[in-house]
C-alpha cells in the first residue's frame, strides 16, 4: 500500500514542518571529518553512506517520526552547519536541524585542516540552542546524540597540532555526567593511537577505533541508538548495541 | 491449530525441497527451525538493543527474531509453553483479516541445539506498517490509502481496544504496548508484535511468565516505578494509543511545565501526572497541537478519566470494553466535511475541525497539498479561536444511543475493516458477522461446558 512517492523538497520556510507531528523530538548531530585525510574513496564513502543512510532514515516510521537531523562538518578552512544538504553561513541564526523525513544529505567534499575542537563546541551549541528552541516550543526532546567522526588529529587553523581539544573535556564530561546529550566518538581510516586517545578523553563512554571507513555500519549504529533511546532504554542497552557494533567489525582493534 | 497452518509457512516442509538449490544469501547465519534447516538473510530488517529480526532465505513469509545476547533458560521455557498454546486461535477471523498475533512458530536454534530465538509469520512493509506511521502526515500519506481519514483513525483505534479485549479476556497482558509493535494494514486491520514479552500464565502448568520489556512513553507511572505489567497498565496505554489515534498522533502527556528549565520528557510528565488533556493548561503545549474536544464528549470524557484520575489510580482507568463501546458509538455518526472529502469529523461538531486548523496554521492534517493558506479565503469562513472545534447545540442523537445494544463480553466477535465497506457489501458484512457471533457463542459455550 505504499505510494511512491517521493519526500517533498525542503521549503524555504519551516513553518509547515513544525506542525507535522507534536512528537517529543530526538536530535542527532553527526560531526564529521572532512579534512584532507579523507580526499579520495574515504569521502565518497561517507557520501554513499550518508545516502543510503537518509533513505532508511525516511523509510523507518518510528525514527523518521521525531528524529532531526543537523550536520556538522570539519575541513577546509574551517567549519560549517549543513542544514540538509544546504550550507548554512557562518553565525546565521537558522537552526542546522532539519525533521528526518525532510533530511537529505549533503555532499561533501575533503580538504584542509582539522577543526575537531571548533566542530565539537559548534555541535555542543546547536544542540543546546535547539534544546532551549524546543522546549520554548513546548516541545519534548530525548537526550540528543553526538556523534563525532574523524581520521586524524585535531589541528589548528594552520593545520599543525594543537591540544587546544583539551579545553573541552571538563566540559563535555560534565555535559555527558548531566545526561545533557550521548557523545560518540569514533577514529577510522589510519588514525593514529594518540588521535585514539584524544577520543577516549572526549567521549569516554562511546569511543571507539576501526579499521577502515565503516560509514555505513557506524549510521546503522546511530540509529540503532536512536531507536533505543525512543523505547526509554536503560544505559546498559546503550552500551550493548555499542558492542554489538564493534564486535560486527572484526577489523577492529582492542 | 498453530499459525503456521493457518499462514500456509510450514518453515520445514519447503525448506526440505531447498537441498538442491543454491543458497540465495551465503554470508547469512543458518539456523534450525524445528529441527530444519534454514539461512538467514546477511542483513536484519529490524534490530533493537536485545534482539534482531532476520529474513529468511526463500521463506519470504516468515522472519527469525534472534536475541543479541545467548537468552537464558528462563525464555527458552517461555517460548516452549508459547509453542503448546493457541491464543485468540479459537475464533474465526474475517477474510483478508491478518492474525492479531505475531505468535511464534519455531524456536530458532544453533547447529549445537542452543536456543538462539524463534521463528513467526513476517508482517513488513508495505502491507504491515507501525502504528506510529498513521500518527504523521507524511508517513500516512506515503503508507497508508488516499482516503486515510479521522474514521479510519476511530476504526483502528476500535481494532485496537478490540484486540486488547481479547487479550485481556484470554488472562494475557500486552506488557509492552507501543506504537512501535503494533502493525496495522490498509483494512485498518492491528496485528501486535513481539508477543515474546507478552505477559501470561500457562493454563496447563500455572506457570507465570511476566513482561520484562516497557517502552518509556507507554508505560503507566505503576510501570515506571518498576511494578509489573497489569491489565490495567495496558489500559492505559490502550488510553494514550487511541488519543494520539484521534488527534493525528498528539501525545496526551505532550507539553512542558511552565514552571521549568529543567528537561522534561513524555515519561516525566506520565509520572507527575501531567496531561493538558485531563487539566488544560498545566502544561506549555506545542504549536499546533489539537484540541482535546475534537474528541467526541463520550470519547473525551474516558481520555480525560484515563489522563486524569486513572494516572495515579490504575482502577479508575476506562478499559478495553469501554472504549469499545464509545468508540462504536461515533464510527456511525461521523460526519464528512463537505468541502474537503478526507477531512471527517465527531458529529458533535458544526464545523469541520481540520479545515479551521488548516486555515489557522496552514497545515492540513489529512491533505498534502496546502489547501489553506493563513490571510487568503477559507472555504469554511471560520474565524474562530485558532484550532477550537465549534460545538453545536445539545446533540439530539441521545435517543439514538440509548437504542444501542452494550457491547457483549468480550466484545463482538472480530475486528472490523473499518470504514470503508461498500453499501452493496453492507448485508453481507452484517450477515457475516452474525455468523461468526454465533460461532464464537458456540465456542464459549462449549469451552464453559468442557472447563
Amino acid at each position: 500500500m505504499r505510494n511512491e512517492r517521493q519526500p517533498r523538497t525542503l521549503p524555504a520556510s519551516y513553518a509547515d514542518i513544525e506542525f507535522e507531528n507534536n512528537a517529543q523530538r530526538l536530535p542527532l548531530v553527526l560531526c564529521l571529518d572532512t579534512s584532507s585525510s579523507m580526499a579520495g574513496p574515504p569521502i565518497q564513502t561517507l557520501n554513499d553512506a550518508l545516502r543510503s543512510w537518509t533513505r532508511e532514515l525516511h523509510d523507518d516510521v518510528s525514527l523518521s517520526y521525531s528524529v532531526e537531523v543537523a550536520v556538522v562538518t570539519f575541513g577546509g578552512q574551517g567549519v560549517c552547519a549543513w542544514r540538509g544538504a544546504q550550507p548554512l553561513p557562518p553565525e546565521t541564526p537558522a537552526s542546522p536541524f532539519v525533521p528526518a523525513h525532510a533530511f537529505q544529505a549533503p555532499v561533501l567534499a575533503a580538504a584542509g585542516v582539522t577543526l575537531l575542537t571548533e566542530a565539537l563546541e559548534l555541535a555542543v551549541r546547536i544542540v543546546a540552542d535547539r534544546k532551549s528552541e524546543l522546549r520554548a516550543g513546548g516541545l519534548q526532546y530525548y537526550r540528543p546524540q553526538i556523534c563525532l567522526v574523524t581520521d586524524g588529529l585535531p589541528t589548528d587553523g594552520t593545520g599543525r597540532w594543537t591540544t587546544a581539544w583539551q579545553r573541552l573535556v571538563p566540559t563535555l564530561t560534565d555535559d555527558q555526567r548531566a545526561r545533557k546529550y550521548r557523545l560518540y566518538a569514533i577514529g577510522v581510516g589510519d588514525i593514529s593511537d594518540m588521535g585514539e586517545q584524544v577520543l577516549k578523553a572526549l567521549a569516554p563512554a562511546f569511543n571507539a577505533r576501526l579499521h577502515g571507513f565503516p560509514f555505513r555500519e557506524l549510521l546503522q549504529m546511530m540509529s540503532a541508538s536512536a531507536n533505543a533511546e525512543q523505547r526509554g532504554a536503560g544505559d546498559e542497552v546503550f552500551e550493548k548495541i555499542f558492542a554489538q557494533f564493534r564486535t560486527q567489525r572484526p577489523a577492529w582493534e582492542t | 491449530m498453530r499459525w503456521t497452518g493457518r499462514s500456509g509457512h510450514e518453515p520445514g516442509r519447503r525448506a526440505g525441497r531447498d537441498g538442491g538449490r543454491a543458497v540465495t544469501a551465503p554470508t547469512g547465519q543458518r539456523v534450525l527451525l524445528d529441527g530444519r534447516r534454514v539461512t538467514l538473510g546477511p542483513q536484519p530488517l529490524k534490530g533493537g538493543g536485545q534482539a534482531a529480526v532476520y529474513p529468511v532465505a526463500d521463506h519470504g513469509q516468515i522472519v527469525v527474531k534472534l536475541y543479541r545476547e545467548p537468552p537464558g533458560a528462563e525464555q527458552e521455557r517461555r517460548l516452549q509453553r508459547m509453542l503448546t498454546l493457541t491464543p485468540l486461535g479459537g475464533r474465526p477471523i474475517g477474510p483478508g483479516q491478518p492474525p492479531e498475533l505475531a505468535w511464534p512458530t519455531a524456536l530458532a536454534r544453533g547447529t549445537e541445539g542452543e536456543f538462539l530465538g524463534y521463528a513467526m509469520r513476517r508482517f513488513g512493509e508495505p502491507g504491515h506498517v507501525q502504528l506510529v506511521g498513521l500518527f504523521t502526515r507524511a508517513q500516512r500519506l506515503r503508507l497508508f490509502p488516499e482516503r486515510t481519514d479521522w474514521r479510519f483513525m476511530l476504526g483502528v483505534g476500535w481494532n485496537l481496544a478490540f484486540m486488547t479485549a481479547r487479550m485481556h479476556y484470554e488472562g494475557l497482558v500486552v506488557g509492552d504496548f507501543s506504537s512501535n509493535n503494533v502493525v496495522v494494514d490498509a483494512n485498518g486491520f492491528v496485528t501486535f508484535l513481539d508477543c515474546d514479552s507478552i505477559a501470561f500464565t500457562d493454563p496447563a502448568t500455572h506457570e507465570e511468565f511476566p513482561c520484562l520489556m516497557q517502552t518509556a512513553d507507554y508505560a503507566a507511572p505503576e510501570r515506571l516505578a518498576g511494578g509489573p505489567a497489569t491489565r490495567q497498565s495496558d489500559d492505559f496505554a490502550l488510553a494514550v494509543l487511541i488519543y494520539q489515534l484521534l488527534t493525528a498522533g498528539n501525545h496526551p502527556f505532550g507539553g512542558v511545565p511552565r514552571d521549568s528549565e529543567s528537561e522534561t520528557t513524555v515519561k516525566d510528565n506520565i509520572a507527575a501526572s501531567r496531561s493538558y488533556v485531563a487539566e488544560p493548561g498545566c502544561v506549555i503545549v506545542p504549536r499546533g497541537v489539537v484540541d482535546p474536544t475534537i474528541l467526541p464528549p463520550a470519547l473525551l470524557a474516558l481520555a480525560r478519566r484515563a489522563f486524569g484520575p486513572g494516572v495515579t489510580d490504575p482502577a479508575a482507568r476506562p478499559q478495553a470494553q469501554d472504549w469499545l463501546r464509545a468508540l462504536d458509538e461515533e464510527r456511525r455518526l461521523a460526519r464528512v466535511c463537505p468541502d474537503r472529502p478526507r477531512h471527517s469529523h465527531g458529529s458533535h461538531l458544526t464545523a469541520c475541525p481540520w479545515c479551521a486548523r488548516a486555515a489557522v496554521t496552514g497545515h492540513d492534517v489529512f491533505n498534502d497539498t496546502p489547501s489553506a493558506v493563513p490571510g487568503s479565503s477559507t472555504p469554511t469562513g471560520t474565524r474562530q479561536l485558532p484550532l477550537l472545534p465549534q460545538l453545536p447545540p445539545p446533540p439530539r442523537q441521545g435517543k439514538h444511543q440509548k437504542q444501542r445494544k452494550a457491547v457483549r463480553q468480550p466484545g463482538p466477535p472480530s475486528q472490523q475493516g473499518p470504514t470503508w465497506l461498500p453499501d452493496t457489501a453492507r448485508p453481507l458484512a452484517v450477515g457475516l458477522t452474525i455468523l461468526v457471533a454465533v460461532l464464537v457463542l458456540v465456542i464459549v459455550v462449549n469451552l464453559a461446558q468442557g472447563g
